[in-house]
C-alpha cells in the first residue's frame, strides 16, 4: 500500500456556507486503490467534502489535488479532470428523458469524445458488470430504485475513472434494494478501485474499507481501519456516534 | 322561504336517485359548448352562403388570411430564439447579461402592447436603423469596405410596415416567451445538472443534452398557448396599415359601409383559426403527458 501513489490530497480545506463552517480544516490522503468510508452525524461534512473533492462545491479555503493535478482554481482543466472522477448521488439523479443506454454512453460520446458504437459496447460492459443489461432500452422511470441506482453506478463507470465517490448511494432506497447495491460496490471494491464512499451503511464500511473517516463539526475526528474504528474507537465522539446507530 | 328552496337543493343534491345519475352525469360532463361554437361556425357559412352582402365580405376579407398566418409564424419563430436567448440570460451567472434580460423583460412587461407596437413601429425601428449606418461609417473607417456598404445603405424609409410589424410582434411576445423558458429550465432539479457536470460535461453541453429537452417539453403547452395568443394579437400590427384580415375588414367596412357583415366575417374568421389550433394544442400537450407516463 505504501508505494501506491496519491489518488486525492486534501489540504487544510474549508468551505462557508453563509456564517457556518461546513469544512473547517480537513486533511486527507487517498492513495490508488484504497476504499475510504466517511462516516459521521448530518451536517458533519461528509457530503460537503466529497463534493468539493469533484468542485461540485467551490471549496472556500485549502487545496485539492487530484493525481498531481491541482483542481483548485483550475477552471480549465476543471472538466477534463471531473471526467476522471464518477461520482454516484443520493438520488441517482439518471436523466430522465434518455434510455438507460443513452445514459451511459452520452458523457463518453460528447465529453471524450467516443464513437457510438464503441460508447455503446463500453455501456454494455459496465451494465452487464452491474447486473442491468437486459434493460438497456428502458427508461430510468421503469426501473426501480435498486435497479436505477445500478445504472448510475454502471454510467459513472463508463466514464473509465480514476476515483469513484458515492454520496450515501443507498440513503434513498428501500430497505430489500440497498443489498443489490452494496453487493455491486463490494465488487468494485474487490476490484481495487479508488472509492471514496459516504454511508450510514456500517455493515459495508466494514468489509469493504480500508480505512474509517469519522467526521463531525466540519472536521476529521478520527482515522482508523474498520477493526480499529469499530472495536476501539480512540476519540470520545466516536463512541457516543457508535453506541448511538448501534444500539437498536 | 329562500332557505328552505336551499335546503331542498341540497338534499336533492346529496341523494339523487341511483337509476339516472349515470346518464345524468353523462349530461353534465357533455361538452356543450362545442355544439354552440359549432352552431356559429353553421349559422357563418350559412350567411356566406345565402346572402351576397356577406359573401362579398368574405371574399375581400380572406385576402387577409395570407399576411396574418405569415406574419405570426414568423414573428413566433422569432420570438422563440429571442425568448429561450433571453431565458437562458435571466439565468445566467454574468450579472450583465442576466440584469440586461431581466430589464428587457420588466420593460416589455410594463408597456401595453399597443402602444410597444406603435413605439418598435416608429421608435425602435429608426434607432435600430442609424445604429446600423453608424456601425457601417465606423467599418468604412476600418477599411472593411464589403461590411460597411450594405450597412450604409439601409434607410429608415425603406423597412417595409410589414416588417415593422413583425419586429414589434416578435420583440413584445419574446419577452413573453423568456419567463416560460426560464420557469422551464428552473423547473429541472438542481441535481440533473450537477450529474452532467460531475461528468465532465460543460455548462452548455449540460444545457443543451439534459437540460433544455426536459425543460422543453415541460414547456410545450405554455408555447402552444402563446401561439394561439400571438395569432390574436397579430390583429393590432393593422394600426401600421399591414394588410392582415383585421386591416382589410376595417377597409372594407369603411368603403362599403357593411360594418355588420365585416365584423362579424372577422371575429368568425379569427374564431375558426383559433380553436383549430387550441386543438392542436391540447393534443399535443395530451400526447406528452401520455410519452410522461410511458416512460
Amino acid at each position: 500500500m505504501n508505494e501506491a501513489h496519491e489518488m486525492i490530497q486534501v489540504i487544510n480545506l474549508r468551505k462557508r456556507f453563509g456564517r457556518l463552517w461546513a469544512l473547517d480544516g480537513v486533511n486527507l490522503t487517498v492513495r490508488k486503490g484504497q476504499v475510504i468510508v466517511i462516516i459521521g452525524p448530518s451536517g458533519s461534512g461528509k457530503s460537503t467534502l466529497l463534493r468539493c473533492i469533484n468542485h461540485l462545491e467551490t471549496p472556500t479555503e485549502g487545496e485539492i489535488w487530484i493525481e498531481r493535478q491541482k483542481i483548485t482554481g483550475n477552471q480549465k482543466q476543471l472538466n477534463s479532470i471531473r471526467s476522471q472522477i464518477g461520482m454516484v448521488f443520493q438520488h441517482f439523479n439518471l436523466y430522465p428523458h434518455l434510455t438507460v443506454l443513452e445514459n451511459v454512453t452520452l458523457a463518453q460520446r460528447i465529453v471524450r469524445k467516443i464513437p457510438k458504437s464503441q460508447a455503446e459496447r463500453i455501456a454494455m460492459q459496465h451494465l452487464e458488470r452491474v447486473g442491468i443489461a437486459d434493460k438497456a432500452r428502458s427508461y430510468p422511470a421503469q426501473l426501480s430504485g435498486g435497479q436505477q441506482q445500478r445504472v448510475a453506478i454502471a454510467r459513472a463507470l463508463a466514464q473509465d475513472p480514476k476515483i469513484m465517490l458515492f454520496d450515501e448511494p443507498t440513503s434513498a432506497l428501500d430497505p430489500e434494494m440497498i443489498k443489490e447495491v452494496l453487493d455491486v460496490m463490494l465488487a468494485l471494491a474487490d476490484d481495487g478501485i479508488t472509492m471514496v464512499v459516504v454511508t450510514h451503511e456500517m455493515g459495508f464500511a466494514r468489509a469493504a474499507a480500508d480505512e474509517i473517516i469519522f467526521m463531525d463539526y466540519g472536521k476529521i475526528v478520527e482515522r482508523a481501519t474498520p477493526e480499529r474504528f469499530f472495536n476501539q474507537p480512540a476519540h470520545e465522539r466516536s463512541r457516543a456516534f457508535l453506541s448511538q446507530i448501534l444500539s437498536h | 322561504m329562500a332557505v328552505k328552496e336551499t335546503l331542498e337543493a341540497k338534499q336533492h343534491i346529496a341523494s339523487p336517485s341511483l337509476a339516472g345519475t349515470d346518464f345524468k352525469e353523462k349530461l353534465r360532463l357533455f361538452p356543450w359548448w362545442i355544439i354552440g361554437l359549432v352552431g356559429v361556425f353553421v349559422l357563418t357559412a350559412h350567411l356566406i352562403l345565402t346572402r351576397a352582402s356577406y359573401q362579398d365580405a368574405f371574399n375581400f376579407i380572406r385576402a387577409g388570411i395570407g399576411v396574418t398566418v405569415q406574419t405570426t409564424l414568423i414573428a413566433y419563430g422569432l420570438a422563440l430564439i429571442l425568448g429561450l436567448l433571453t431565458g437562458l440570460g435571466r439565468i445566467s451567472h454574468n450579472v450583465v447579461i442576466q440584469n440586461l434580460g431581466t430589464l428587457y423583460v420588466e420593460v416589455i412587461r410594463g408597456v401595453p402592447m399597443l402602444v410597444l407596437i406603435f413605439f418598435i413601429a416608429f421608435v425602435g425601428v429608426p434607432a435600430g436603423v442609424s445604429l446600423l449606418n453608424r456601425l457601417g461609417e465606423w467599418f468604412l473607417q476600418l477599411g472593411l469596405l464589403f461590411i460597411a456598404q450594405p450597412l450604409i445603405q439601409i434607410e429608415n424609409n425603406a423597412v417595409p410596415m410589414t416588417t415593422r410589424a413583425i419586429i414589434a410582434l416578435s420583440v413584445t411576445y419574446g419577452a413573453f416567451q423568456a419567463e416560460i423558458f426560464r420557469a422551464g429550465i428552473q423547473s429541472i432539479g438542481r441535481g440533473q445538472m450537477e450529474a452532467a457536470r460531475a461528468q465532465g460535461m460543460t455548462y452548455w453541453q449540460a444545457m443543451r443534452y439534459i437540460i433544455l429537452p426536459q425543460a422543453i417539453r415541460n414547456v410545450l403547452p405554455a408555447l402552444g398557448n402563446d401561439f394561439v395568443s400571438m395569432l390574436k394579437d397579430s390583429s393590432l400590427v393593422s394600426v401600421l396599415a399591414v394588410r392582415d384580415i383585421t386591416q382589410i375588414a376595417k377597409l372594407y367596412a369603411g368603403r362599403s359601409f357593411q360594418y355588420q357583415e365585416a365584423y362579424v366575417t372577422l371575429a368568425v374568421l379569427y374564431l375558426m383559426m383559433t380553436v383549430v389550433l387550441s386543438a392542436l394544442v391540447k393534443w399535443l400537450e395530451r400526447r406528452v403527458r401520455q410519452d410522461e407516463r410511458s416512460t
